[in-house]
């Protein structure tokens, strides 16, 4: 059997765990400390990935990740690459529909820090810095890992998103899924079998690894 | 507002949404959606009969029918399933009433010469839609076209693969890929118009086989179906949309 869909599907999950805290940290703080006007509109905007059925969502960034739309023409006049098709064009889109399953935990572990926590810090001379590393990060590491098991269980299965934006090209954009709905479509029911069977316990080592890390560090 | 709202949701839920009754159930390659939108009107004006047809891809509908789904007749994107279930009992003799053309399609006037060979060559063409070369007929057929020409070793870096023929066209439609190996069909399209197309001669015409199934609810009007498809009055509907 070719394991590389798997690989690949892993490889992808991996990546979108590692940046999404990039993307999704800032917001999670601008959603949970910010107060300003339009803020629900902002809440709503980052939440629409996860409501917006996964092909309107592709078919969106096919047309903007396409050469011709802004992101796609942009990247592809910097790196002479295109995005649709490859790998980066996956991961960016894995990020973007990922972002309100990492958002939503971070901000709810943001919401409930007692402020007096951070109040003390202040009192006590700590930089906002070491009050990020020494407070809030210690105590958001529950909204931390619940945020990336969310997103690397998601980004695993994801499915309509990238069946639109890749283009099933076997070793760069044939995740797991794809190969499987391909092998099902085909009547290959003997390898979709087999690759779902080994999905399952790559998943379940993955989130027994995540839990174990999380229940040492807390 | 909150009285507005449940309101609402207590009136969604009493909409009725069963099955609306009719005489025929057509099992149709979503290929074909446009053509078959037109026969069945005809059809019902000249028998009086109603018909109703699902749209979905060959692959999915030989699965529900497998699985005992209640339709007549299936009208399959290729010879492969009708001929399977013919084999396993399950339909009769399948017939062929459509066959369909690949095109190379593009956005891009520039790429459309008289050679598609040289097109899917040329360096500034990045990306090449194709559908699916081993589910989708017509991704066998471009295949089976790009090796006779010799070129499929030259051509398979560029491929992207859509999961079915009208996928492979919108990839070429948004510019994502710069030229597709599309359906002659598509060309008719409101998109379709807006671009250009090439003929791709060494690719093997698309046949597309219908069966009537042996456990048919109505297998009267699939009978009276099956005839009104070798009328001249759909003949002229399959030529309008770029089937022979």
């Amino acid at each position: 059997m070719d394991w590389t869909p798997l690989i690949l599907s892993a490889k992808l999950a991996i990546w979108t765990m590692l940046l999404i805290p990039i993307l999704a940290s800032p917001m999670a703080s601008l959603l949970a400390f910010g107060r300003f006007k339009g803020k629900s509109l902002l809440d709503a905007v980052v939440t629409l990935p996860m409501v917006m059925p996964p092909t309107v969502l592709g078919f969106a960034l096919l047309v903007v990740m396409g050469p011709r739309g802004y992101l796609g023409g942009l990247w592809e006049d910097v790196t002479g690459d295109r995005l649709v098709f490859s790998f980066t064009g996956i991961l960016l889109a894995s990020l973007i529909f990922n972002l309100p399953f990492a958002v939503q935990p971070l901000r709810a572990s943001l919401e409930k820090l007692d402020p007096r926590l951070l109040e003390s810090a202040a009192v006590l001379g700590l930089s906002p810095l070491s009050t990020f590393f020494r407070i809030v990060l210690p105590n958001c590491l529950g909204g931390l890992a619940a945020a990336s098991i969310l997103v690397f269980a998601h980004s695993l299965g994801e499915f309509g998103v990238i069946l639109m934006v890749g283009g099933s090209i076997p070793g760069q954009t044939q995740v797991a899924s794809v190969a499987i709905f391909e092998a099902v479509e085909a009547l290959r029911f003997d390898d979709a079998f087999r690759m779902s069977a080994a999905l399952i316990p790559v998943c379940f080592a993955v989130l027994l690894i995540i839990n174990k890390i999380n229940a040492r560090r807390a | 507002m909150k009285r507005i709202c449940s309101l609402m949701l207590a009136f969604c839920l009493l909409i009725p949404t069963g099955a609306f009754a009719a005489d025929l159930f057509i099992a149709q390659a979503a290929n074909f959606t446009p053509v078959m939108k037109e026969i069945i009107p005809a059809f019902e004006k000249a028998t009086g009969l109603k018909a109703q047809a699902t749209y979905a891809s060959t692959g999915k509908l030989y699965g529900q029918i497998i699985n005992d789904a209640p339709f007549d007749i299936l009208m399959a994107a290729d010879e492969r399933r009708p001929n399977k279930l013919f084999a396993d009992g399950l339909a009769e003799k399948p017939f062929v009433y459509a066959k369909g053309q690949v095109v190379l399609w593009s956005n891009d006037k520039n790429f459309c010469g008289d050679d598609w060979k040289a097109t899917v060559v040329n360096d500034a063409v990045k990306r090449v839609s194709v559908a699916n070369t081993e589910t989708a007929p017509y991704g066998t057929s471009s295949m089976k076209a790009m090796q006779a020409a010799g070129l499929w070793d030259k051509v398979q870096p560029k491929l992207v693969y859509g999961q079915s023929i009208s996928q492979a066209f919108q990839f070429a439609s948004t510019g994502s890929a710069d030229v597709g190996f599309c359906a002659y069909s598509s060309v008719f399209t409101e998109v379709g118009k807006k671009g250009c197309f090439t003929v791709v001669d060494e690719a093997p015409p698309v046949i597309q086989a219908a069966c009537v199934l042996k456990s048919a609810p109505h297998a009267d009007a699939a009978a009276k179906f099956v005839k009104f498809l070798s009328s001249p009055e759909v003949q002229a509907m399959k030529l309008k949309y770029g089937y022979k």
